[in-house]
C-alpha cells in the first residue's frame, strides 16, 4: 500500500524542509529545546521519573518491612568512599556498621522485672533517641559496591487477569555482605533510598491517574457545554462556577473521611484517593475547554471543514480535539504539582494513603515527627526529592507553556 | 501653496548608507535588508514599494531603531538624521537619545491604528503623553493643542474623541487620530506603514488627501510604505522599489511608475489590475445557475435591551440570478453584507427569510440552514476564504487539507484515489507535489490561497464563492491568482462568486459585478456597462475612489521632482 | 404591640430584606443605565450561584457519617443515661433529620436568607454563627494577608521575569566593541540568572509543602532555643487586653507582630508561584502586542513605557482573578493553622471534618468562604466594568456610544 505521494519524497531533507514537514509537536519540541532552564529541569524530571519506573532495579533494598535491615535500625546514611587511611582503591565502598554493646541486660528486666532495672536502663541513657543511632565504624571492614548484582525479588511485569507475573531479581547496585543503605534507614529498619524511589512512583501515579479522570471529566463538561451551547451551557457553567468557589481541599477531605468509612483494599484507597482528587478538580480546565471550543469553533477552518460537507464527528476529531491538545498537555503538566500537593495534604491529615504505602505524601508526613527533626535529618531526604519532582515540573511546565503556542512567529 | 521653503537646497534630512540587516531565526540567519541606499529630502514623499518579506517595514523601523530582537544591523551601516544643523547617526545614539528621533524629528504610523492604541488608555492622554515627553508642554496646553490638532486631521466633535477609546471611534477615524498623534511633536519626518491599506477605498481617498494636504501646510518629509502602485502614484514624489531586502529601483515616481528600468518593477507594475482593459459586452446571456430570491439576513443584537430583541439587517430582501459558467464580481465597502450573502448560498450564514435555489445537474433549494442537506450542497459549492492563514487548519498537511472534502464526504474508494485526486487538482491549482507534505506554516499568502482553492475545487464543484479571496495577497501573487481562477472557470466551466472591496480587481476578473451597499443590491450589469455607464451616484463615487496609476498634475509636484535622481 | 410584632418579623428576616433591597435598587437604575443592568444580573448570577453552593456544601455533608441526632444521644450517653435506638429515633424526628435532605436543604436555605443562621452544631451544642464568632474574620484577614503578600512578590518578579523574557541572550550588535560585546552579554546573561533565581525562590514555596514549611520553621526556633511562634500570642499575652490603665498595649501589639508573620508568610509563599506564572503570562501577552511598539515608537521608553503599557494592560485580568486566588490561599489555610495552632475558622474546619464530623459547622465555614468569593467575584466583575473600557465595551455591547 504505498502512497502515491511517498513517491515524491526528496532523496534528502534539508533541515528547512525538516521544519517545512513538522507538525505540530515536531515544533514545540524543537522550540522547548531552545530553554535552557527547562531542558536541564526536563532532564532532571526524567531521570526522576524513570528512577521512579524502574524503582525496583535501582534500590538496593525492598523498600517493604520485608527488606527492612534489623541490624541497621535508625542508621545514618552510609558514606562511599574510595580512599581512606587503609588505601585507594577504584571499587567505591562502605564500611561495616554495627550496633555498640548496648551496656544493658533486659534478662534482668525479664527475669526479676524490678523498678530498679528499669530505672537504671532509663537513666542510663541507653533509650534515649540519639543514643539508639549510634553506631560504630568497623574501618577494616570494607563493603565493595557491587554493579548489577542479584537480590531481592521483585515483580517486572504483573498482571494479574493474565496470570501474567514476571519476577527479577537483578539490581543495579548492592554490596557483598549485608545492605548498603545510601540515605539512612528508618526506625525500622527500612532503606529510606528505595523507600524514596518506590514513593516516586506511587505518587506520580497517582497524580497521573486523578489527571486522567480530570481531563475525562474536563472534557465532558466543556465539550458539551461548548458544543451544544445555549441552555445546557448555561446550567452547566453555574455549577461549573458554584464548584470552583468551594475550597477544594476541605472538599477532599470530606470525601476521605467517607473513604475511611468503606472497607477498602490499600489499592482501591490508593485509586479511590486519585479519583476523587481528579473528579472534583474538572472546574477549571472544563471552563477553559468550553471556551476554546467556543471560539475555536468559530475558526475559518472548522467552517472550511463544514463546508466540505465534514460531520460533527469529523470536525471534532479531526479540527477541534487536535487544536487543544496541545493547550491540555501544557495545562496537564502544570497543573502536576498541584496534584501531587493535595495528595500529599491529605497523607498528612491521616486520610490518603498511610504507613506501609511508600508515597512522597506518607514519608513527608514522617518529616513531621520531632523525633525525626532532631534525630534522624536524613529522613529528610524525600522532601529534597520532592521538592527537586516538583521544581522540574513546575519549570518544565513553564518552558513548555512559552513553547505551545505553535504560531506566536507570525505575531512576531 | 506648498511652504517648503528648502525645496531648492540640496541638503538631506535623511540618509540611509549600506543598510543591510540579519534576522536570526529558527530557521536559521536570514538576510532580511541588504545594501539599501535611501535619502529623503525635507519636505518629500518617498514611497517605499515591495511585496510582503522584501524588507521595507523593517527598513522603516531601523530608522527609529524599532528593530526587533532577533535583527542584527551590519556594522557598516549609517543612517543619518539632520537635527539642528548636525547630523545624527540613529545606529550610533546613545539609548537615552533615541527620543530625538522617536517621535521627536521622526513619527510612525501603522497599518492597525486599532492595535496601535493602548486599548485602556485615553487616546487624548496617549498624545498628550507624547507632547509632553518631547515639547515639555503642560498638560493643559498640550490638550489645547491635541484638541486643535484632531479638528486639523478632519475629525468631528474633536473634544468629545479626543477623551474616547480607540474602539469607539470608527476605522477611517482611528486612522486621522494616529496621524493626529504623529503630527503632535511637529516631526520633520513621517513613517507611514501601510496606513491605508485596512480601509475601505472611499475613505482610504480621503485620508491620502489628508496626508497630502497636511504635508503642503507643514512641510515635512514622508516615507510612505505600501505594496499598492496605485496609491503610490497619487502620493509620492519619489519611489524606491524593494525586493528581497535589495532596493531594485529609485527615482522620481512619474520616471519609475511609468517607464520603468527595472524588470521586477515592469513585472509589477504588469500585475496591476487595469480598468482600462474591460472585456467586451457578452453576446448571449447564459442560463442562471443560482437564483436568490428575496433573501434577508438579519443578526440578533447581543447586549441590547432584555425585552425586545434588535436585529442587525445585513442583507435584505435581496434577489438576484447569478449566470451560469461566469465570474460575478460582488462589490461594496465593509459593511455592505456582501460576505453574509456570500455565505448564505453555502449555508453558513442564517437565512431570516427568503429562499436560494441551484439549478443545474442537481437542483437544491432551501430557505432556512437547517433544511440543508449539507453534503449535498458541498458537492456543488464551495467557498475560498479572504484570510489564507485562518483557513487552512496548521495541524494538518497539505495533502490532508485538500483531501478533506474527499475524505468527509466519501467521495473516493481507496487511499490511492484520493492522492491521485489530489494530485490531479494541486498540478492544476500549480502547487508543487513535493509540498504536499508540508504543513501550512511552511507558506506565503499565495501558495496557502492556491490550497484554499485545491481544497475547493477538489470535489468538481459547479459553483465556488471567493470571498476576498486576493485582499491579503501582494500585487503580483493577486495577479497569478486571479489569473488561475480564469482558467480554472474557462478549463472547468465554473461558476464563481467572487466578492471584493477592490473595484480594480473585479474589473479585470469579472463578466458581470454587482454592487452592494447596505444590505442592498444597488445595481448590476455587464463589467463594461457599471465602468463605463455606471447608473448610481455611489457606483460613480466608489469607482473614483480607486487609486489607479494616473499621471498628476505635473505642477504640483515638479519643485520636490527637481534633483530627485542622486547626482 | 403590632410594632413590636413587626420589628420582631424584620429582626427575624432582615437579610432577606436586604438582598430584595438590593435587587430593587439594581432593578430601578438598570431602567436607566446598561451598567446598572449588568450589574443587576451579575447580582442575580451570584444568588443562584450561591444557592447551588449551599446545596452542593450540603449534600457533601451527607456523606460525613453520624447525624445530630447520635451527636446529642451520644452526648446524654457521657452524662450518664442509657439510650436505646428508639431514642435515637424520637430525636431524629424531633430535629427534623428523618426528612428527606431537599426539604432539610430547604429549611437551611431558608434560615440563612432570612436571617443568615448557618444553623446548629450539634457537636459543639452551640449555634454555627456561635460557635465562629470571630474566628472566620480571622482566617479571612489571613487569607487577605496572605494573598497581599504573594502579590507582593508576585507582581515585581512576575515584570522582571517577562521582561528578561523579552531579552536577547547575547548582544549581537556588531557596532559594539568585542570587549563591549561580551560586557553586555554578561549583563543579559545576568538578567537571565537573575529572573531564574527568582522564578525558583518563588517556585520553591510551591515546592515545599507548607506544613513542612512551617514545621521547618518552628525547628529553627527549636534548635535556637526560643518558644516557637505558634499560636497567635505567646502565653505572656495571651489574657491581656489590648487597652489597660496605661492605654493601648504596644507590648502585645509587637508580640502579636511577632506570630502573626508565620501563616502569612508560609500561606503566601505558597501562593506566590502561581501569581507569578499568572502575572508573567499576561505581562507577556500584552507587551508583544503592537501599542507597546507604537508607544516605543513615540518615544516612550524605559520604566514609563513598561509601567504605562504592558503592566497597566495586565492589571485588570490579575484583579479579576482575586477572588479565586482567595479561594486558592485559604485552601491551604487548614493545615497551616492545624501546624502553627492557630484557632481560627480554617482549624474548626479541618477539626469538624477530620476529627469530629461536626456536619453544620463543617457545612458553614464553607459555604461563608464560597459566599466572600463569589462576593469578591461580583465586586471585581461590576468594578472592572466601570473602570476598565475594555471590559465595559465587552460587557457592555454596543454601549460605547
Amino acid at each position: 500500500m504505498t502512497s502515491l505521494i511517498a513517491r515524491f519524497r526528496g532523496k534528502q531533507q534539508t533541515s528547512q524542509e525538516s521544519y517545512y514537514t513538522a507538525g505540530q509537536f515536531a515544533l514545540i519540541r524543537s522550540r522547548f529545546a531552545r530553554k535552557t532552564s527547562g531542558v536541564i529541569a526536563g532532564w532532571i524530571l526524567g531521570t526522576l521519573v524513570l528512577l521512579g519506573l524502574f524503582a525496583p532495579f535501582f534500590s538496593p533494598s525492598d523498600p517493604s518491612i520485608r527488606g527492612a535491615d534489623t541490624s541497621y535500625q535508625r542508621g545514618a546514611p552510609q558514606i562511599i568512599k574510595f580512599k581512606d587511611e587503609n588505601g585507594f582503591s577504584w571499587r567505591p565502598f562502605t564500611y561495616t556498621y554495627s550496633k555498640p554493646d548496648s551496656g544493658f541486660d533486659l534478662s534482668s528486666l525479664a527475669a526479676g522485672g524490678s523498678l530498679d532495672a528499669l530505672d537504671a536502663l532509663t537513666s542510663s541513657g541507653a533509650l534515649d533517641a540519639s543514643e539508639q543511632n549510634r553506631y560504630e565504624i568497623d574501618r577494616n571492614q570494607r563493603r565493595y559496591i557491587q554493579f548489577f548484582v542479584e537480590g531481592w525479588e521483585y515483580s517486572v511485569l504483573s498482571i494479574e487477569s493474565l496470570d501474567i507475573d514476571i519476577r527479577w531479581n537483578l539490581h543495579l547496585f548492592g554490596v557483598e555482605n549485608g545492605q548498603i543503605h545510601l540515605m539512612g534507614t528508618d526506625e525500622d529498619g527500612k532503606d529510606v533510598f528505595s523507600r524514596t524511589l518506590h514513593a516516586i512512583w506511587v505518587t506520580i501515579s497517582i497524580a497521573v491517574v486523578a489527571l486522567i479522570v480530570k481531563l475525562l471529566v474536563s472534557l465532558l463538561v466543556g465539550g458539551v457545554s461548548g458544543y451544544f451551547g445555549g441552555r445546557v451551557d448555561a446550567i452547566l457553567m453555574s455549577f461549573t462556577e458554584a464548584v470552583r468557589v468551594i475550597p477544594s481541599i476541605p472538599v477532599y477531605l470530606a470525601c476521605a473521611v467517607m473513604l475511611a468509612g468503606l472497607e477498602l483494599t490499600p489499592t482501591q484507597r490508593y485509586f479511590a484517593i486519585a479519583v476523587v482528587i481528579g473528579a472534583l478538580d474538572f472546574a477549571a480546565l472544563g471552563r477553559r475547554l468550553r471556551t476554546h471550543i467556543l471560539t475555536e469553533r468559530n475558526q475559518d477552518y472548522v467552517l472550511a471543514a463544514q463546508l466540505s460537507g465534514a460531520s460533527t464527528g469529523r470536525i471534532i476529531w479531526r479540527h477541534l480535539v487536535p487544536s487543544f491538545s496541545s493547550y491540555i498537555i501544557v495545562d496537564t503538566l502544570i497543573n502536576f504539582p498541584y496534584v501531587i500537593l493535595a495528595e500529599t495534604s491529605l497523607s498528612f491529615l491521616g486520610l490518603g494513603l498511610t504507613e506501609p504505602v511508600n508515597s512522597l505524601g506518607v514519608l513527608l508526613q514522617k518529616a513531621q515527627d520531632p523525633d525525626i527533626q532532631q534525630n534522624m535529618v536524613w529522613q529528610f531526604f524525600p522532601v529534597v526529592v520532592f521538592v527537586a519532582l516538583i521544581m522540574a515540573f513546575v519549570f518544565v511546565g513553564d518552558a513548555l507553556r512559552d513553547a505551545a503556542d505553535p504560531y506566536s512567529e507570525q505575531n512576531k | 501653496m506648498i511652504t517648503v521653503a528648502n525645496a531648492g537646497n540640496n541638503s538631506r534630512l535623511l540618509d540611509i548608507h549600506n543598510l543591510g540587516i540579519n534576522f536570526h531565526t529558527d530557521e536559521g540567519l536570514v538576510r532580511a535588508v541588504d545594501k539599501i541606499n535611501l535619502s529623503i529630502r525635507p519636505g518629500e514623499i518617498m514611497g517605499l514599494v515591495g511585496e510582503s518579506g522584501s524588507g521595507k517595514s523593517v527598513t522603516a523601523k531601523s530608522i527609529m531603531r524599532l528593530t526587533p530582537g532577533h535583527a542584527v544591523i551590519d556594522a557598516e551601516s549609517q543612517i543619518e538624521l539632520q537635527h539642528q544643523n548636525q547630523t545624527l547617526d540613529v545606529l550610533q545614539l546613545r539609548n537615552r537619545d533615541l527620543n530625538l528621533v522617536r517621535g521627536g524629528r521622526v513619527s510612525m504610523i501603522f497599518q492597525e491604528p486599532m492595535a496601535s492604541f493602548a486599548p485602556a488608555i485615553r487616546i487624548g492622554d496617549q498624545i498628550v503623553e507624547t507632547m509632553q515627553i518631547h515639547l515639555g508642554l503642560e498638560r493643559e496646553q498640550a490638550r489645547r493643542k491635541g484638541i486643535e490638532l484632531f479638528e486639523r486631521v478632519g475629525i468631528p466633535f474633536a473634544a468629545k474623541r479626543f477623551d474616547q477609546y480607540v474602539f469607539e471611534l470608527s476605522g477611517g477615524m482611528r486612522q486621522r487620530a494616529m496621524i493626529a498623534m504623529a503630527l503632535s511633536t511637529n516631526p520633520k519626518l513621517l513613517i507611514a506603514d501601510e496606513p491605508t491599506t485596512a480601509l475601505d477605498v472611499t475613505i482610504q481617498a480621503q485620508v491620502l488627501d489628508l496626508m497630502l494636504e497636511l504635508r503642503e501646510q507643514l512641510g515635512m518629509a514622508m516615507l510612505f510604505i505600501t505594496h499598492d502602485l496605485g496609491v503610490i502614484s497619487k502620493i509620492a514624489d519619489n519611489v524606491t522599489v524593494m525586493q528581497k531586502g535589495q532596493a531594485v529601483e529609485t527615482g522620481v515616481a512619474e520616471q519609475v511608475l511609468f517607464h520603468p528600468r527595472h524588470p521586477y518593477t515592469q513585472k509589477l507594475l504588469d500585475a496591476l489590475p487595469h480598468i482600462d482593459q474591460l472585456p467586451p459586452e457578452p453576446v448571449e446571456k447564459p442560463e442562471p445557475l443560482v437564483s436568490i430570491d428575496k433573501l434577508a439576513i438579519r443578526y440578533p443584537l447581543a447586549g441590547s435591551g432584555m425585552k425586545r430583541t434588535e436585529y442587525f439587517t445585513a442583507v435584505s430582501e435581496l434577489s438576484l440570478k447569478l449566470p451560469k459558467g461566469q465570474i460575478i464580481g460582488l462589490v461594496g465597502e465593509s459593511g455592505s453584507g456582501k460576505t453574509s450573502l456570500g455565505k448564505s448560498l453555502l449555508g453558513a450564514a442564517p437565512i431570516s427569510s427568503g429562499r436560494v435555489n441551484f439549478h443545474g445537474d442537481n437542483p437544491i433549494s432551501f430557505n432556512h440552514p437547517k433544511q440543508i442537506k449539507r453534503k449535498a450542497l458541498a458537492k456543488i459549492a464551495q467557498l475560498v476564504f479572504q484570510d489564507p492563514y485562518a483557513s487552512l487548519n496548521p495541524r494538518m498537511t497539505v495533502r490532508d487539507i485538500i483531501a478533506e472534502p474527499l475524505e468527509a464526504m466519501k467521495l473516493t474508494s481507496s487511499r490511492e484515489e484520493t492522492d491521485q485526486r489530489v494530485i490531479d487538482i494541486a498540478r492544476r491549482c500549480h502547487i508543487e507535489i513535493s509540498h504536499l507534505r508540508r504543513f501550512p506554516h511552511a507558506f506565503s499568502g499565495g501558495q496557502r490561497q492556491r490550497i484554499s482553492i485545491a481544497r475547493a475545487l477538489v470535489c468538481n464543484p459547479q459553483f465556488i464563492v471567493a470571498d476576498e479571496a486576493v485582499a491579503a495577497l501582494d500585487v503580483s501573487i493577486q495577479a497569478e491568482i486571479l489569473a488561475l481562477l480564469k482558467q480554472l472557470k474557462k478549463e472547468l466551466g465554473i461558476t464563481i462568486l467572487f466578492i471584493s472591496h477592490d473595484l480594480s480587481v473585479v474589473a479585470n476578473l469579472c463578466d458581470h459585478v454587482c454592487v452592494m451597499k447596505q444590505g442592498q443590491l444597488i445595481e448590476q450589469g455587464s463589467v463594461r456597462q457599471i465602468f463605463t455607464r455606471p447608473q448610481q451616484a455611489y457606483t460613480r463615487k466608489l469607482i473614483g475612489a480607486i487609486p489607479l496609476l494616473e499621471k498628476r498634475d505635473a505642477a504640483a509636484n515638479n519643485i520636490h521632482q527637481a534633483d530627485a535622481i542622486p547626482a | 404591640m403590632l410594632l413590636e410584632s413587626l420589628i420582631s418579623f424584620l429582626a427575624d428576616t432582615w437579610l432577606l430584606w436586604i438582598l430584595v433591597g438590593i435587587r430593587v435598587t439594581l432593578f430601578w437604575q438598570a431602567r436607566r443605565s446598561q451598567y446598572f443592568h449588568y450589574v443587576l444580573n451579575r447580582y442575580m448570577l451570584a444568588l443562584i450561584t450561591l444557592l447551588l453552593v449551599s446545596g452542593i456544601v450540603f449534600s457533601l455533608m451527607e456523606v460525613l457519617p453520624g447525624d445530630c441526632a447520635e451527636k446529642i444521644i451520644a452526648y446524654k450517653n457521657t452524662q450518664g443515661e442509657t439510650i436505646t435506638q428508639a431514642d435515637i429515633d424520637a430525636e431524629r424526628a424531633r430535629l427534623g433529620l428523618d426528612k428527606p435532605m431537599p426539604v432539610r436543604w430547604l429549611n437551611w436555605v431558608t434560615d440563612l436568607t432570612l436571617n443568615g443562621d448557618l444553623g446548629y452544631s450539634c457537636a459543639k451544642r452551640q449555634s454555627v454563627n456561635l460557635a465562629l464568632g470571630d474566628r472566620f474574620w480571622m482566617s479571612f484577614w489571613f487569607c487577605v494577608a496572605g494573598l497581599a503578600f504573594a502579590y507582593l512578590i508576585a507582581v515585581p518578579f512576575g515584570i522582571l521575569s517577562a521582561y528578561a523574557l523579552n531579552q536577547p541572550w547575547k548582544d549581537r550588535n556588531p557596532r559594539h566593541s568585542t570587549v563591549k560585546r561580551s560586557i553586555n552579554s554578561l549583563g543579559l546573561a545576568a538578567n537571565k540568572l537573575l529572573d531564574l533565581l527568582l522564578r525558583m525562590i518563588s517556585y520553591l514555596g510551591l515546592a515545599l509543602p507548607n506544613f513542612l514549611l512551617a514545621l521547618t520553621i518552628i525547628l529553627f526556633y527549636v534548635f535556637a532555643g526560643e518558644s516557637a511562634p505558634t499560636g497567635l500570642f505567646s502565653d505572656q499575652w495571651n489574657n491581656e487586653p489590648w487597652f489597660n490603665d496605661q492605654g493601648f498595649q504596644t507590648g502585645k501589639l509587637v508580640d502579636f507582630m511577632g506570630h502573626i508573620w508565620l501563616p502569612i508568610f508560609v500561606i503566601g509563599w505558597a501562593a506566590t508561584a502561581l501569581q507569578l506564572q499568572t502575572v508573567r503570562a499576561l505581562v507577556v501577552d500584552e507587551s508583544s502586542k503592537l501599542y507597546v511598539e507604537a508607544a516605543r515608537a513615540r518615544g516612550v521608553s524605559g520604566t514609563a513605557l513598561w509601567i504605562r503599557y504592558p503592566v497597566r494592560h495586565s492589571i485588570s485580568p490579575l484583579f479579576n482573578s482575586i477572588g479565586f486566588d482567595f479561594q486558592r490561599v485559604f485552601n491551604d489555610l487548614p493545615i497551616v493553622a492545624l501546624v502553627i495552632g492557630l484557632t481560627d475558622a480554617a482549624a474548626l474546619l479541618i477539626e469538624a471534618l477530620a476529627m469530629t464530623n461536626d456536619q453544620e459547622l463543617a457545612a458553614g465555614i464553607l459555604f461563608l468562604v464560597a459566599l466572600v468569593v463569589i462576593s469578591m467575584n461580583f465586586l471585581t466583575d461590576t468594578i472592572l466594568a466601570a473602570v476598565d473600557p475594555r471590559v465595559r465595551n465587552s460587557v457592555l455591547g454596543a454601549g460605547g456610544h
